[in-house]
This record gives C-alpha cells, structure tokens and sequence, in this order.
C-alpha cells in the first residue's frame, strides 16, 4: 500500500477493485464503513455483488476480466469532463500524449459491450473518483490474478496519475496484500529477481555487495518463479525442491501439472506444521514451530514491521524455520550462526536500504514502517510524497486482453475462484480450528439462481463441475451475489480443489496466474 | 496467564493481539487496544487464531521417507540426508536443478534466510513464493 | 447487613494489596509498555502499574469463564470404560480495581451460571473470591451505565467498594469478607469522618452528570416490548455486520459457549469449552442444515433482544451493562448504541 490502513477513513472517495474487503481484509472493510458514515463516497467494481458492493454508491459489476476496457473508458469520461489534475500531469508525470492519444480513440460503445456496464454508471464512477480532494484505490487479486495483471494495475496507476490522486496523505493505490507476511517475504527477496529491498539480481554492483557480506559467488541471472517451476511437468528442470511452509499442491491453478512436476522430482524437502498435501509426498520432512513459538517480525500490507514474539516454547521437537534453515545451511557447509533472529534483522538493515532503519529495540510498540533509511528515520506512513520511486510517474496507455479461455458453448460459465471469511488459503490452519469448520465446513459453488433453475439444480445439491482440465463434485448454492454466466467458489478445501479447474496461463511480466477467469460447464449428478 | 503481545498470522492488515498463555499453552487470543490496525477489535480469525497451534495433528519429528513410507527419524538423520540429496543436485546441476518456495506465513528473518540459501549456498535465484496466489 | 464507611490512605493501597495477595492470586488492571490496560494476574507488585485512569480493556469475564477452558481430560483403553480425569481448582482470588459495570457483570453471570443449573467450573473459579471495585468518578467515552442501572457506582455485590477522593479512597463494606478485611487489616483504615461522607456522596451525584453519551436505553426497551421496532432497523445493522464475533467475545455478560472434543492421542482427548457468539450462523444450524434463525439480521435481533428486552424480562435487569467496550470497536459501525440511539430517536 501507498497509504496506511487509518488513512482510508479520512478519505473522500473510495475505489475498491477486485476485492472482497469485508471478507479478506476486515480491518480494512472498517476504515472504509468509517469513511462511508463521515460522509465519503463508495465506488466497487467488481463482477460479483459481495458485501461491500452493496454499500457502494456506485457498484461496476464487470465482466471478469474487462478491467482495463472499464479504467480506460472512466478516464475518457474524466478527459471529456474536463476533470483531468493537468498541473500534476505536467509536474510528476510523463508519456501523457501517448495515454491522451488511446483514451480519444476508445469507443465507448465497444467499452460498454465489452465491460456489460452502462454508460452511466461509467460516468458516475469517473466523475465521483475525479472531483474528490483526495481519493483512495484499494486492489487485491481480482486485479492482478488475469494474465493481463501488470497491464490491469497500470491502468489504475494511470487513473490515479491523471487525477493527481497519489502523493498526499490519505490519497494513493493500495494493493491489498493477502498474506500476514507475503510483504515482506517479497521485501526480503524472496522473489527470482530480486535480493532484498527490491535490489536486481542483474545488477552487478548490488550482487557484489551481497557476495562481499556474504562471502560467496553469488549467481547472475533471475530465477524461475512458483509456477514455473510447479508447472513445468515432465520438462521440469528442477530436480529437487525445498518447501518452507507452503501448499502448493493445493494453492497452485492446474494442480493436474502440479502434481507431474512434484512428481517427477529427484528430491522434495518440506518444512511445516501440519502434514500439508504437499508434505505428503516429501521426501523429507521438518517440523516447524507456529507463530506463537518464535521470534522475528512480520510486515503487514501497509508496510509495517512488526515484532512476532514467543509465546510458548516449540510443540514437541519442532524447531522454528530459522533454525531449520540455519541447521541445513550448516551441514551444506556454509554455517550460518546468528544467535537470534534479531541478529538476522542486523544482517537485513545492513543490505537492504529500504529497511536500513529497522532494529528491534526501535519496533516497540507498534512497529515500522519502511521505507526507513537510518536508525533516526521515523518510518514511511504514505509512499511517493514529492516524486515516485522511479522520479517521474509514467504513463503505459493499456488496452483489452480477453481472459485466456473464452467461454463457449460446452464450457459456458465463467469460473471466478477466491476465499471465505471463515477459511485461510489451503486450510491448514483454519481448518485444525472448530469454529471455521463449523462455519464454512465445506467449499459451496455460487450460481446465480436463473442459471440453477436451467440446469434444475437445487440448493445443496452435489454437482459436477468441470473445465477442460478436471472436475470436482461440489455443493451448490444459489445467490445472486454472482451475476448469471458466472460461478464462484473458494479453493480452501482439498475434497473439492477447484485449482484442478483453473489455467495455467499466467500474465507475462508478474507471471501471475489468471485464477479469476476459466471457462467451467456444470453437470447434474445422476443420483 | 501471561499476556503476550504479537502480530497476528492470518491476513495482510497486520493486527496486534495478545496471545494467553497458561501452564505451557496458548488459550487464548484477544486484540490491542492501542494498536494502530487492531484498534480493540479483531476479526474472527483473530480472535481464534491460537487454536490451530495445539492440534494432535501438528508435526513434532521429522519424517523420511524409506520405502515409500513417511517414517519419524531424528533431527540430525533428517537434516544430513536432505544437506546429501541437495549437494547432489547441486553438483550435478550447478545449482539450477533447485527451486526454493519460501513462506509469506513464515517471518522476514526465515524469508531472508532461506532466499540466502538459495543463492549462497544452492547457487540459484529460482527461489519465489506464493505472492501471486 | 449495615455497611461500614472507612477510609484508606491512596500510599496505602500497594502495601493493602501486598498482604492481601500473600495467600491469594490477585488479579488488576495493569497498564503494560505498549501503553494497553488488562486485567492481570499480578505475581509481584513491585514495577507494575496499576491503572485505575483508564478502562481495562476487557472485563474480568475471561478469569471466571475463559475464552477456552479444559473440562476433563479422557482416556480409553480398548474395550474399557473411559477414564475421566478432572481438572485441578484455582485457589482463591482478590480481583482489584473493577468498574461498577464489571461487577454487575459478575452478578449476571451468577445468574446464569448458578442459579439453576449450578456451573460447576464457573462455580470453582467463583468461590473464594474477593472482589474490590471502584465506582466511577468520571465515566470513560462510551460508557452508559447509568442508563443500564449498573452504574457509576453500585449498591451491593462487591465485598469493598471504593470512592476516590483525592489522596485517599473512601471505603464501604458489601459482603461479609469486606468487613473481615477491614478487621483483620484494620491499622490500614481510619473511620470515614462527616466530610469524608458528604464529599464521597457529592461525587457520585457528579458523576451520574459526567456522561459524554446519552444513550435512551428506556425508550429502547419500550419499543422492543411493544414490537415497535421496524424490521428495516434490523437489516439496515444486519448488512453493516462482519461477524467477527467481537462485541460477544468482549461483552462483560455474553455466555454462549460451544463445546468440542479435541484428540491428544489415538485413545485419549480432552473436552474444551470455548466462548461462542449467537451471531453467527453455525450457532443455530441444525445436523441436516436448517438453521431455524437463518438470517444475519434475526441473529442481530437476538442479540439486540437478549440483551435490551429477554433480560428484562426473565431477570428484570438488561444483560447490557453500559461498559461501552463493544462500541468503537465494531468493524461495521453497528453497535448497541448505535441501535438504541436508531430506536430510541426514530430515526429510521
């Protein structure tokens, strides 16, 4: 996020795209609702009605998939208004021509047929972002899981830039990270491309620093990311595999290559704390230690680095993943001996220049948040205040890509997956504990009631559900909060994997996989 | 009971709870009221999010597999057979043979650490993890 | 039972406590480094602070019904009878420094838990306990306890209450173990003079004018009694809720408990009561799946009815105590005052 979490609530509008907030990010459905009741406007866009979108001002029900066609026609709508912030385009931007040039030659005509949203919502929507003082975009998934993702976040940073909405205080794009720590895994460099802090592989100069403090050879070139290499079948070029406290033999789309490529490895090592569905086919196996039972520090989505300290001490042998790690490292022979996991910090703040700051004595109470450049740095609460990272912020005019499988008459519904409240991602948590599973036992597929009454399904009824991949039998449950045409179920329970439905296409430049659209066929059971 | 503050598991928001813990175990969880996210209140997965923690099915031993079973071994049996099968790879490979998912469950320190590993000591940057899902 | 009137140095207090603690667990609200006041088992007193400024911020609920607690442990051998293995008391307790609204809590879960059906683990945590509460001077942001008659100061149910007056508490008796407290520690007190009185009854009357909020509890009543309460009011809170569970976890005077078996080993378990909330549609479904309360806003009207009109009825007391703690912390900004302000003015 640009912003932090308080920030929203002092907001004037709101945009949230591809996000179910009140189930995903509680906290940040309540600055919201805060906002809302001191007078802000609410706009969602979104092809599902979830609960937010029924308190928005102005809710943009798209077709899965036509972000980009939306974003593009809401700024033709604020060019043709008038509302563009011309002094902030000519002060921090550049390449303005080039995005003014593709928004004259739109039909808007094409971006209604293409979106299934009117006109006049279009230019509701446009018109309440524009106006405001200042305004905030909350994204999550339901952007970037499209094989156009890169291309759907810049249409939003190009929507922002055009109306001056970044760079203050309660104004900016916030992608909502999914994950306690999936920040600052990404912070730490636990990306192909990047050491920590962001810095290129590629980059000679950095790669030195890192082989200096780390007194190795370091190699050169980017590596493969998660679906590449779980993707990769019998062609896989790994051959052995370390897994630390990830499932993708459940989390991954197209799980049936999943499965070849974990098969067709030589050796898979998996550090977790329950027998995940990948553990299951380890070779080896760690135990770790839960949260409650070690130290180190977690950042949140608004870039926040928190302490995680120790409550109990480890359940039976298990050991924390540091310790894991550090005792491999060892018998490897390169020993790494930090005494604490403070000490680790040290070693970060040290080589990463956005964190450089960080130390634990300064994280009581509530923590830091990067970036934070020295031991007298107070933290960053908003990102890109007098200039972006990159100096100017440019403009990348963007158009429509059509998801990667089009419906068609055998497979005719748009298959949308996501999460429940009630439910953590593969469930290896929130399915150990009795409340949730009460609450949300099973995986329910949501089809609009029109549809059912078609297909002469009944709520509660087993159905088979099927894409060119696989099919699942899963209980239906009829709700208009998905439009007719589309399905939505959760990925959160391994009887009812949907993620042996989905693609294995994934945007080129975030690589990505595009997990919000594959097109689906429903069956009645013959029972 | 102590009162142990920390940062919740679950989602990106980032909430500070406290944790209870009594006799050796965590039985409890409730929000900070002063905390910038949590702000006196969690959602429900906070204010369950210690229960998974003493589950009978949690891993305690390390397991091997030997003959196509799972099988309880020690820690120092585990690590050197895992160190073994990776030097293999390595060798054979010169590194790009391995892949390293690291854990946004897991803490900044293990993520710095075991993307170290990867390019220290495995000599590959194919380490990623599950941001994009 | 006569109350008797005294008066307790404030440099006192610590050295009070100190003896009272010796063959008891004394619990307090403490406020910690990150600046949060909770109800705290305190094992030494020294470089701690006891808080009696600011709120604590949950109740004293968790210590007598916890969010989690073991009934008994179980074992079987094959073909055995199971072996049961009850779970050992706490000793005696002195709780410290809660509100009026936390007392009258306590006197409402004495309803519940043993009035008919006698709890036995409520009833182990609840005897042998002392409670000292404090009334409230001046009450906290949310705070409408006087509207929900449990508050700023009580009348009965604590064994010593005290008024702060400055540099020194004035102390009163309620049960019998206040008095014995008085005897036994009586070089601490010193007999509440005519002055000591007249300014104890002075800020009481001020403090009932303190409150920030009005809050019609009354009028609430009466509309629900008399079904007066339009349904939109229930959808319009029901659509806000994100149920979270939070205003039941945190309410003083909320009981609902499920129970689950949890397996330690393959022929042995434990039995565990957790905290449960009515608003959450698990609460009420059925085995084959029908949930006779099946919408998000009947739950909402149960709760709001169980706590502002059953009560009334059955106990003739709302189960609301007026601590305010379920208020700001809602995630939809629909919280019980929220709903009685909404009834009460008619604004819907």
């Amino acid at each position: 996020m640009t912003n932090s979490i308080n920030e929203i609530e002092h907001s004037q509008v709101i945009l949230v795209s591809g996000s179910n907030t009140v189930k995903t990010h509680p906290q940040v459905a309540r600055r919201i609702f805060d906002a809302v009741d001191s007078g802000a406007s609410l706009i969602v866009i979104d092809p599902r009605r979830s609960p937010l979108a029924r308190h928005a001002d102005v809710h943009l029900s798209i077709r899965s998939g036509s972000d980009i066609p939306l974003l593009n026609g809401m700024m033709r709508v604020i060019l043709d208004e008038n509302l563009a912030d011309d002094a902030f385009v000519e002060m921090r931007t550049e390449n303005y021509h080039a995005l003014r040039d593709m928004l004259y030659r739109l039909d808007m005509d094409e971006i209604v047929a293409l979106t299934g949203v009117s006109l006049d919502k279009i230019s509701r929507a446009a018109k309440l972002y524009a106006r405001a003082q200042n305004s905030v975009v909350c994204y999550c998934l339901g952007i970037t899981q499209h094989i156009c993702g890169t291309d759907n976040v810049q249409a939003i940073a190009n929507l922002a830039m055009l109306t001056g909405n970044v760079e203050k205080e309660n104004t900016g794009v916030d992608p909502l990270r999914g994950q306690n720590n999936v920040q600052g895994a990404c912070d730490m460099g636990a990306l192909p491309g990047v050491f920590p802090g962001y810095q290129s592989v590629a980059d000679p100069e950095v790669r030195h620093r890192f082989e200096r403090a780390w007194q190795v050879s370091l190699p050169k070139t980017a590596g493969l990311t998660v679906t590449e290499m779980t993707h990769a079948a019998s062609d896989n070029p790994i051959k052995g595999m370390f897994v630390m406290g990830e499932n993708p033999m459940l989390s991954d789309p197209a799980l049936g290559l999943v499965r070849e490529s974990f098969a067709n490895l030589e050796f898979l090592a998996v550090a977790d704390i329950f027998l995940s569905e990948t553990a299951a086919v380890a070779d080896v196996v760690f135990p770790a230690a839960t949260f409650a039972e070690k130290e180190g520090t977690f950042t949140n989505t608004e870039r926040r680095v928190q302490l995680v300290r120790q409550a109990i001490a480890p359940v039976g042998e298990s050991r924390s993943d540091l310790d894991i790690i550090t005792a491999l490292s060892e018998k490897l022979g390169y020993p790494m001996p930090y005494a604490s996991a403070a000490e680790v910090m040290e070693e970060i703040a040290l080589l990463t220049p956005i964190y450089a700051g960080i130390f634990y004595d300064r994280l009581a109470p509530w923590g830091l948040q990067w970036p934070c450049f020295d031991r007298e740095h107070g933290g960053t609460p908003f990102l890109h205040k007098y200039n972006f990272a990159r100096g100017k912020g440019r403009f990348v005019p963007t158009s429509h890509k059509p998801p990667s499988e089009p419906t068609d008459a055998e497979y005719p519904f748009v298959l949308i997956t996501g999460r429940s409240y009630h439910q953590y991602h593969t469930g290896t948590m929130s399915r150990k504990t009795p409340v949730f599973n009460r609450e949300c036992p099973e995986g329910l597929l949501e089809i609009h009631p029109l549809d059912a009454k078609t297909y002469n399904i009944r709520a509660r009824e087993m159905v088979r559900l099927s894409s060119r991949r696989g099919s699942i039998k899963v209980k239906v449950t009829l709700t208009k909060t998905v439009n007719p045409g589309s399905l939505f179920t959760t990925f959160h329970f391994a009887e009812a994997a949907v993620n042996e439905l989905t693609v294995a296409a994934r945007d080129p430049q975030a690589k990505c996989p595009e997990l919000k659209v594959c097109a689906a066929k429903i069956e009645k059971l013959e029972t | 009971m102590r009162n142990i503050l920390t940062t919740c598991v679950y989602c990106g928001c980032g909430c500070g709870l406290y944790l209870h813990e009594e006799n050796g175990r965590v039985v409890g969880a409730s929000p900070s009221k002063n905390h910038p996210v949590s702000r006196s209140n969690l959602c429900v997965k906070g204010w369950h999010a210690h229960e998974f923690i003493h589950d009978s099915s949690r891993l305690t031993q390390p397991l091997i597999r030997k003959n196509g079973v799972l099988t309880s071994s020690g820690w120092d049996e585990a690590l050197t057979y895992t160190a073994k099968a990776f030097r293999k790879i390595i060798d054979k490979t010169e590194g790009t043979g391995i892949g390293v998912l690291a854990s946004a469950k897991c803490t900044n320190e293990e993520n710095y650490l075991i993307q170290k590993l990867a390019r220290a000591v495995f000599k590959t940057n194919n380490v990623d993890h599950c941001a994009r899902l | 039972m006569k109350t008797i009137s005294k008066v307790l140095k404030k440099d006192h207090l610590k050295s009070l406590l100190r003896k009272l603690a010796k063959d008891r667990q004394l619990v307090a609200p403490v406020r910690n480094s990150y600046g949060d006041t909770l109800f705290t088992e305190i094992e030494a007193l020294d470089g701690v602070e006891i808080d009696l400024d600011n709120q604590a911020q949950s109740s004293l609920k968790s210590f007598l019904f916890p969010q989690q607690q073991v009934l008994f442990e179980y074992s079987t051998d094959q073909g055995s009878a199971p072996v049961y293995k009850a779970i050992d008391s706490d000793g005696p307790t002195v709780f410290f420094g809660l509100r009026s609204c936390d007392l009258a809590a306590i006197l409402y879960m004495d309803v519940i838990f043993l009035k008919e059906v006698k709890d036995p683990y409520y009833r182990q945590k609840r005897e042998n306990n002392i409670l000292i509460s404090i009334g409230c001077n001046e009450p906290f942001s949310n705070c409408f306890c006087r509207q929900t008659k449990s508050g700023p100061f009580m009348e009965y149910g604590f064994d010593l209450q005290l008024t702060d007056l400055g540099d020194r508490f004035f102390v009163e008796t309620g049960r019998a173990q206040g008095e014995e407290i008085i005897q036994q520690w009586a070089h601490f007190f010193s007999p509440a003079s005519k002055e000591d009185e007249k300014a104890q009854y002075q800020m009481r009357l001020e403090a009932q004018g303190n409150f920030k909020r009005q809050v019609l509890v009354d009028l609430a009543i009466r509309k629900l009694k008399d079904d007066l309460v339009p349904e939109e009011v229930w959808s319009k809170l029901s659509s806000r809720c994100q149920d979270c569970g939070g205003c039941a976890y945190i309410c003083p005077t909320c009981t609902c408990f499920t129970i689950n078996d949890r397996k330690i080993s393959t022929d042995s378990g434990e039995r565990i009561r957790t905290w449960d909330a009515c608003t959450f549609a698990g609460f009420t479904t059925m085995a084959g799946g029908h949930n006779p309360v099946d919408m998000k806003q009947n739950r909402m009207k149960r709760r709001f009815m169980h706590k502002l009109y059953y009560d009334v009825k059955s106990h003739n007391r709302t189960s609301c105590v007026g601590c305010g703690r379920c208020v700001d912390m809602c995630f939809g900004g629909v919280d019980i005052i929220k709903f009685i302000n909404m009834v009460g003015q008619g604004e819907i």
